[in-house]
């Protein structure tokens, strides 16, 4: 028969020390709200998701405002090429 | 070609981040310490490499330009400097917002986010001389984008020379496979759009520079045809 394992110290139950109850309740509670936000706090991504890609959008509509004015200098120099 | 490579990176880049969204908001696990604001990682890394390479490209690029006075080559710079202005804001927005949330203060100051700072501003002192300077200015920018890149490795060493608040280099080799596989599709997608508006950033400066040249022809033309023709000489000597 194999021997019993032996428990590291962590895994044992330890009674909480010179906390009373309510204590002991309001850390839970403290806890268990960070956790929560930890685990759904998606407003900072958001905006920072959303700041990239509005960026790369503002500089893409700079590039196609850029190029229609192109379009308009190249279209007004064939005019005087042809006249 | 010229019109159909960004074309094809921009539709690469459409189909590739709605795969990076699902990763990492579906399927990349909340990390431990940080908790789900820990996913700004995986665009605000992917960024400041681009950004990074995109300083090393403008740097190399005006160093060319210097040299062999190439047109190319100063259009890459050029199209190069707004894009390091525009990933550079990216990873300045991106990062502070990432530390407000962590560190509980959105700048501390550290070095790489100093030097970040710094690299961002010469860039932006670039494009400004590119676009207000005087006949000649094109030089000292192109001096102003090899001092930026310069830049480059001082960023990244940062966390090594000094005592930062910044993760270390490492952070991303030590990353387990899961998040590697929500660090991929957002690096390709930033990549792909990002060389998609390099190119067609490139292509309109050098439009531009065929553009001035043909009006400088014309006008050119214009006085040639305005000028009074010599009068013929004659051998009989009018005096």
């Amino acid at each position: 028969m194999a021997a019993p394992a032996q428990n590291s110290p962590s895994d044992e139950y330890e009674p909480v020390k010179n906390l009373d109850q309510q204590t002991i309740a309001c850390v839970r509670a403290c806890e268990s709200e960070a956790a929560a936000k930890t685990a759904s706090d998606y407003e900072h991504i958001v905006w920072a998701y959303g700041v990239i890609w509005s960026l790369f959008a503002i500089y893409g509509v700079m590039l196609w405002r850029r190029g229609s004015r192109q379009a308009i200098e190249v279209a007004d120099l064939q005019r005087r090429l042809s006249s | 070609m010229k019109k159909i490579l960004p074309i094809a990176f921009l539709g690469a880049a459409a189909l590739i981040f709605p795969v990076s969204v699902k990763t990492i908001f579906l399927d990349t696990p909340i990390e431990n310490q940080m908790g789900t604001v820990q996913k700004i990682f995986y665009f605000h890394v992917p960024l400041a490499w681009i950004m990074m390479l995109l300083a090393v490209v403008c740097g190399v690029a005006a160093g060319i330009q210097l040299r062999r006075d190439s047109k190319r080559a100063e259009a890459v710079s050029i199209a190069a400097a707004e894009l390091v202005l525009v990933t550079g804001l990216g990873v300045l927005i991106t990062g502070p917002i990432w530390g407000h949330a962590t560190w509980g203060k959105a700048w501390t100051w550290d070095a790489r986010q100093v030097s970040t700072g710094l690299l961002w501003l010469i860039f932006a002192a670039y494009v400004l001389v590119r676009h207000y300077g005087a006949a000649g200015s094109e030089r000292l920018a192109a001096a102003l984008a090899i001092f930026g890149a310069i830049d480059v490795p001082v960023i990244y060493y940062a966390v090594k020379i000094w005592k930062t608040t910044h993760p270390s280099n490492d952070v991303a080799g030590s990353l387990p496979a899961s998040m590697w596989a929500a660090l991929w599709p957002a690096l390709i997608a930033l990549l792909l759009t990002s060389i998609a508006v390099l190119l067609i950033r490139v292509q309109q400066e050098l439009t531009d520079v065929t553009l001035d040249e043909a009006w400088v022809d014309l006008d050119d033309a214009g006085a040639n045809k305005l000028e009074p023709t010599p009068a013929p000489t004659s051998g009989s000597g009018d005096a």
